[in-house]
């Protein structure tokens, strides 16, 4: 009984130690992207890799969502109210509320945030973390902010593209499968979204883009030792930070809908 | 130059470093032997900050570092020098850039061409030439572990740290870097402290040598008083060196 208690107890100290760590880099994060030296270089070649890079994944991905999302509502109209006049508004609200940038986030977790949670991991059990520290650099500054800024700026871009994408997509579809003109596609859109519905997404692109590599490297951080070690962190990182993108798209749709 | 008073670290429940006293006078060779997992490493990165101690005392000189915050722990960085147990070279970095990598942080009124020579002239302390431009991928890891020490003399550190700095070489490049460090050491004038299980090494060029087991000192002297000692994993560690280099 004492034993599972203090069993008990152990794991809610370092659950809480956990916690407590994550925290801090958030916070020295965050303190340290505010402040210089701000290693431009570093940010541009990240953003490269963030951005430029997962682009084709992100267009070709959200196009097929998109495609998907109109043949679906058309299907489900159609069968339930006999119209589907109604199918570009809701299509495109429903692409510029959630899909194009939770979609975004969810493909650039998959691509960046393993890469980054590898990258940091191996780092770290190579004892490439431990040299920094001994030649004088802060590892926060050195690896977390540089990726932190690239992927809040590769957040926003690719939930732009994301969403310009997802409607030209829609648009497309809906002209050949359902006879709508693309000027009588967007009159049917304006009804339902307007355009601060695209800088709410983009606001939710940043926010999900912030948190892929805070989690990355708070993963990577606490690697152990060994293929294993670096498997683990991956894997933690990419779940973790899918299911803090879906909370998280939660809270700030919760927010955001005081606004319209 | 460096002393230790009753240090104790522990890891949740798991108490490695058993209170722990010793002192290295400057420009000794001391060398830490232990088997694995008896705090060796534990204790080097306590010196240098990277891990902090739950109780005791690290003194350098005449400053108590142990309490020091992060951005207090720099200047003991710049006099203190590690060679890590991995080459930890960084990947993305030149050989020419990771040796001038701690050079651009400790000294940053440094002129181009002054980071350049220090640069070459800390490659060429540790027998190696040509290879600045070469990623670390392209070099054999003894190589590597050639140029991680080359990085650690280019700041011109006071003391310098060895975590098994021989482990997964051949015996050949073994040898080598032993004396590498040995030569360093007494050219550099520095004080070294040599974390390793390589016994017949430590009697060859070891000033002072420290036995941890469990977490405590078992045993400390020269090399010759070692040779006298009666303690079992002392005599165990000894026979191990007389065995492999059959004398």
């Amino acid at each position: 009984m004492t034993a599972a208690v203090s069993s008990v107890g152990l794991q809610v100290i370092s659950a809480f130690t956990m916690i407590m760590d994550f925290v801090i880099l958030v916070q020295k994060t965050l303190l340290r992207t505010i402040s210089p030296p701000y290693r431009l270089r570093d940010i541009i070649r990240q953003l490269e890799f963030v951005a430029w890079e997962s682009a084709p994944v992100v267009v070709f991905s959200v196009s097929f969502a998109a495609i998907v999302t109109i043949i679906e509502a058309s299907f489900h109209m159609k069968l339930v109210i006999k119209n589907d006049a109604l199918v570009p508004g809701f299509a495109a609200l429903l692409i510029l509320r959630e899909l194009g940038a939770v979609v975004s986030a969810l493909l650039i977790t998959s691509r960046v945030g393993a890469g980054l949670a590898a990258e940091v991991g191996s780092m770290q059990v190579t004892e490439q973390v431990d040299a920094l520290k001994i030649l004088g650099i802060d590892p926060i500054r050195y690896l977390v902010v540089p990726r932190f800024v690239a992927c809040v700026l590769g957040g926003f871009l690719l939930s732009i593209i994301a969403n310009l994408v997802c409607l030209f997509c829609a648009m497309l579809v809906s002209q050949i499968k359902l006879g709508y003109s693309p000027g009588g596609f967007i009159m049917a859109m304006r009804t339902f979204v307007g355009f601060q519905d695209l800088v709410f997404a983009s606001i939710k692109g940043a926010c999900f883009g912030a948190v892929i590599p805070i989690f990355s490297c708070f993963y990577g951080f606490r690697c152990k030792a060994g293929a294993e070690g670096v498997g683990l962190a991956t894997t933690n990182s990419v779940v973790t930070t899918s299911v803090a993108i879906i909370v998280l798209d939660f809270l700030l749709g919760y927010i955001f809908s005081f606004f319209y | 130059m460096i002393r230790f008073e009753n240090v104790v670290k522990s890891f949740g429940e798991r108490t490695i470093l058993k209170g722990v006293s010793f002192e290295v006078q400057e420009g000794e060779i001391l060398f830490i032997l232990g088997t694995s997992g008896t705090g060796k490493s534990v204790l080097l990165k306590n010196i240098v900050g990277l891990l902090r101690p739950t109780s005791g005392q690290i003194w350098i000189g005449d400053d108590e570092v142990s309490q020091l915050t992060e951005e207090q722990y720099f200047p003991v960085r710049k006099i203190c020098g590690m060679v890590f147990q991995h080459p930890a070279l960084f990947d993305s970095l030149t050989i020419f850039e990771n040796v001038a990598f701690g050079l651009r942080r400790h000294y940053p009124e440094m002129a181009v061409e002054q980071i350049q020579e220090k640069v070459i002239t800390s490659l060429s302390l540790v027998g190696i030439h040509g290879v600045e431009q070469k990623m670390p991928a392209q070099l054999s890891y003894g190589m590597q572990k050639r140029v991680s020490l080359a990085r650690t003399v280019a700041i011109d550190p006071r003391i310098l740290l060895f975590d098994e700095p021989t482990t997964g070489l051949d015996p050949v490049t073994t040898n080598a870097i032993n004396h590498l460090i040995q030569g360093l050491s007494r050219k550099l004038k520095t004080t070294s402290l040599v974390v390793s299980h390589d016994m017949h090494c430590a009697l060859d060029i070891a000033d002072r040598i420290i036995v941890l087991d469990k977490g405590n000192i078992v045993e400390q002297g020269t090399p010759e008083e070692l040779k006298k000692s009666e303690h079992p994993l002392v005599k165990d560690f000894l026979m191990e060196a007389l065995n492999a280099h059959g004398h």
